[in-house]
């Protein structure tokens, strides 16, 4: 059996080669994530959001300082593969809508599309009409509100409110509750904590835990130190070292 | 000859009658019938000269022969096997993607130069060359894209597996002050294939030395 090979005119246009590669049909901009590309036909540069040249563009459709250094501009003409460590690649067509994805997973998206920051730490929301590629471990599946659902299994979230964090009650309760909320340690199933979601819209969500690392986590958590006092930071500086040293015991 | 062939796409089966063919050391998980494994002695079967050359190039190969009567099935880590038959061709390919070759293919070290620096390739490449099957694995199952002259093709080097064909290969670059100062495009390398052949690219991206 001999595998299907592909050329310049026979590649997708802006659809998947297989669930692991997906072929954008290149003519002007488009946003991609760094080191997504694989491969490409044609003329295309690839530029960073800070040249110069860019300002205006990047300006209109890219609204997050924090995650500009992850992103460029691929520009030009001809076909372009994209992949993500392997995972399942989809794209999706937003219609004057909205949606929230892990920024991790967000391979690229069209430029009729407006990327803002989630309020929930590492994702990204894209508002406007457009198409976006989206990586996902394991085939994605939509569910509808209310749902509880693991963290890392979370992929994104469309047209309903922003979810609010559950905890099992049994989780926080007795001493060794307490101990575990300031200390940060003892036995934890890794199921206590959920993303509670509510309303109407619908919730996206891979087959596995497995997320890109949390860099954007702790880069969002660095971007809101800037909002804490004096007073906060002390605060934080002793819960850091709390938790530090109960890091090394453990 | 030996009979390739993928028993679903992640291992490969081969059917033996008395041949023998070379496969990564370690990569047999079943047999039927009779087989033997043999490691491949420190030259691996390239000659004192050949075996001279992979050790500076830090191409480092370790096949073993296997022969027999009967089926042997290889797989390498659950990575996706893709069959290559070449007709006196030459495919180049990383050392650490080859799976298995028929018996009368011939291998070799090919530099390429420092073209592969940085990007957990090395500098060389292994090149097989001769009438048979062979099989490399990808991280995900692999791409074969087409090249003509026409149509030149650009490759993240992190997800080359390899090339077949009439082709020349340089390097691309755009590196700038930007990209010294971590503000690169991160696509700042590439390959660039011009001619007539075919260039596999996996869906995944090695991790290299350097991020560019």
């Amino acid at each position: 059996m001999a595998v299907q090979t592909w050329n310049a005119a026979s590649l997708p246009s802006n659809d998947n080669v297989n669930p692991y590669a997906f072929s954008v049909d290149l003519d002007g901009r488009w946003f991609v994530q760094k080191g997504k590309m694989i491969a490409y036909y044609g003329q295309i540069r690839f530029e960073s959001l800070s040249s110069g040249a860019l300002d205006a563009f990047v300006a209109g459709a890219f609204n997050s300082p924090m995650y500009a250094g992850d992103w460029i501009v691929a520009e030009g003409r001809g076909k372009l593969l994209l992949a993500d460590r392997g995972f399942d690649v989809n794209s999706f067509d937003l219609d004057e809508g909205n949606l929230t994805v892990r920024a991790g997973n967000l391979l690229a998206f069209e430029p009729g599309l407006e990327l803002k920051q989630s309020i929930i730490p590492g994702f990204l929301t894209l508002i406007g009409t457009g198409r976006f590629v989206a990586a996902s471990n394991g085939p994605v599946h939509f569910v509808e509100p209310p749902i509880r659902v693991d963290p890392q299994a979370l992929l994104g979230w469309a047209d309903c409110p922003s979810p609010c964090h559950h905890y099992d009650h049994s989780y926080m309760r007795g001493a060794f509750g307490a101990a575990r909320m300031i200390l940060g340690v003892g036995g934890a199933s890794g199921e206590e904590h959920q993303f509670d979601f509510s309303g109407q819209g619908t919730v996206l969500m891979q087959s596995s835990e497995v997320v890109m690392n949390e860099d954007t986590l702790l880069r969002d958590l660095e971007g809101q130190i800037s909002m804490v006092g004096t007073s906060g930071l002390q605060r934080l500086q002793s819960t850091i070292a709390q938790r530090l040293a109960a890091e090394r015991q453990s | 000859m030996a009979q390739f062939r993928l028993n679903g796409t992640k291992m490969l089966a081969v059917d033996l009658a008395g041949e023998t063919i070379r496969a990564l050391n370690g990569s047999m998980v079943a047999y039927e019938g009779q087989m033997t494994f043999k490691r491949q002695g420190m030259t691996g079967g390239e000659g004192l000269r050949g075996a001279l050359k992979r050790r500076i190039a830090g191409e480092g190969m370790t096949l073993m022969e296997i022969t027999g009567q009967g089926t042997v099935y290889l797989a390498s880590e659950a990575t996706e096997v893709t069959l290559v038959h070449l007709a006196g061709d030459t495919l180049f390919a990383e050392s650490e993607s080859l799976l298995a070759l028929d018996g009368n293919l011939q291998t070799g070290v090919h530099f390429v130069g420092l073209r592969g620096m940085g990007t957990g390739q090395g500098l060389a490449t292994t090149k097989v060359e001769g009438r048979g099957t062979a099989a490399i694995v990808s991280d995900g199952p692999a791409i074969a894209l087409e090249v003509t002259p026409q149509t030149p093709l650009c490759v993240d080097p992190h997800a080359y597996v390899g090339h077949l064909g009439r082709l020349q290969q340089d390097v691309v670059t755009d590196v700038n002050w930007r990209t010294v100062l971590g503000q690169g495009s991160g696509e700042s390398v590439q390959f660039r294939y011009q001619g007539q052949g075919l260039v596999y690219v996996q869906p995944a991206e090695r991790g290299g030395v350097l991020e560019i």
